[in-house]
């Protein structure tokens, strides 16, 4: 029960705020993009930057439930590049494109059903492509200060710092 | 003819970027990092398994029982389905709507076409995502949360092939309200 109970309330909250925030929302996402609109840029910036500080402390006072995904550098970066161009003809992506769905826009819900067809895809040809391509650069479950000895501070504090500097330096002032 | 022009978010970038940060926080806190496009597969190995048992069964991917049992991930897909729309009927967004104002300033407003492109568009975005460990959410944003080697690549690949795509797709810039 307490399984569905927080993926719901949690789904719930990231679907209303990737709604409210103007993620879920193809025009947004093709404007920054097309470096046109940066509101999109922006929040995503910013949603990274909070998620990185806030899953650094959780996990100093041991509280974090992480999931490192492995890297298996070729095919991820090929998976990125293919999902990259999805992206780029729909301004959608598997959670926005769900949320778009429920808002109304019947484009995002074409989107989803091609996304089926592309997780069976991705099925059909696991066994012979992914699985031998996987073998390549790929580097398993590890994270940038494993792979560079070094302490997650080291990359989570200046990355946060500068990073909200930039956002703070670049804000869209409010003309009056 | 109506102008038509893209509207401002609900939230400003401040706001929206924070909570979604903060939602995050809580996943991670709570269950594990957010992600959505592993479900797409899960819910196909479902189908697979009743349509092709055989197959199903001797398939290094679909025969790992993670691979078809509804859980966390699941109902946090149901749950997007549900905040979204909430959320849109609450701020009286809701609308039935066929198109973008980006796809109806370049590509003169083609309901098929819109159609046909979301289509092709959705299957390389969940091919892609599950070749990548993850989508926007699971890959991109929870990969840079927790620092992983994967979210470089992913990154890489995402955004470059992003740009150039919807460059190429988009060339004509609407009227955004600022």
């Amino acid at each position: 029960m307490a399984t569905v109970f927080w993926g719901l309330l949690i789904g719930f909250l990231f679907g209303a705020a990737l709604y409210l925030g103007g993620l879920a929302e193809p025009d947004k996402i093709i404007g920054t993009l097309r470096l046109k609109d940066f509101h999109a840029f922006r929040t995503i910036a910013l949603f990274v930057l909070v998620g990185m500080l806030g899953t650094w402390i959780l996990q100093k006072t041991g509280h974090a439930n992480l999931d490192i995904k492995p890297a298996a550098v070729l095919t991820v970066f090929i998976g990125g590049a293919l999902l990259g161009v999805g992206f780029g003809i729909t301004g959608y992506c598997p959670g926005t494109g769900l949320a778009c769905a429920a808002a109304g826009r019947m484009d995002a819900l074409i989107t989803v059903l091609g996304m089926f067809v592309g997780a069976m895809v991705y099925i059909l040809i696991y066994p012979t492509v992914v699985v031998s391509l996987e073998q390549h650069f790929n580097y398993g479950k590890i994270t940038l200060p494993e792979i560079t000895n070094t302490s997650s501070t080291a990359w989570v504090l200046p990355i946060v710092l500068i990073g909200a500097l930039i956002l703070w330096v670049t804000a869209p002032r409010r003309k009056s | 003819m109506e102008e038509i022009k893209v509207p401002k978010a609900p939230l400003p970038w401040w706001a929206a970027g924070l909570i979604l940060g903060l939602i995050q926080v809580l996943a991670v806190y709570v269950k594990g990092p957010l992600g959505v496009s592993t479900q797409f597969v899960i819910l196909d190995s479902i189908v697979m398994h009743k349509a092709a048992p055989e197959y199903a069964q001797n398939h290094p991917l679909l025969s790992q029982e993670k691979n078809r049992k509804i859980g966390y991930g699941f109902w946090l897909d149901v749950g997007i389905v549900l905040g979204a729309f909430t959320a849109a009927v609450l701020v009286k967004r809701w609308k039935l709507q066929t198109s973008t104002v980006w796809w109806k300033t370049n590509r003169n407003g083609s309901l098929f076409g819109r159609f046909f492109a979301g289509f092709i568009g959705g299957i390389f975005i969940l091919l892609g995502a599950r070749l990548a460990h993850g989508c926007t959410s699971g890959g991109f944003a929870s990969g840079w949360a927790q620092l992983s080697l994967n979210a470089v690549p992913m990154t890489i690949g995402l955004f470059s092939f992003g740009m150039l795509t919807a460059w190429l797709v988009y060339p004509k810039t609407p009227n955004i309200e600022k």
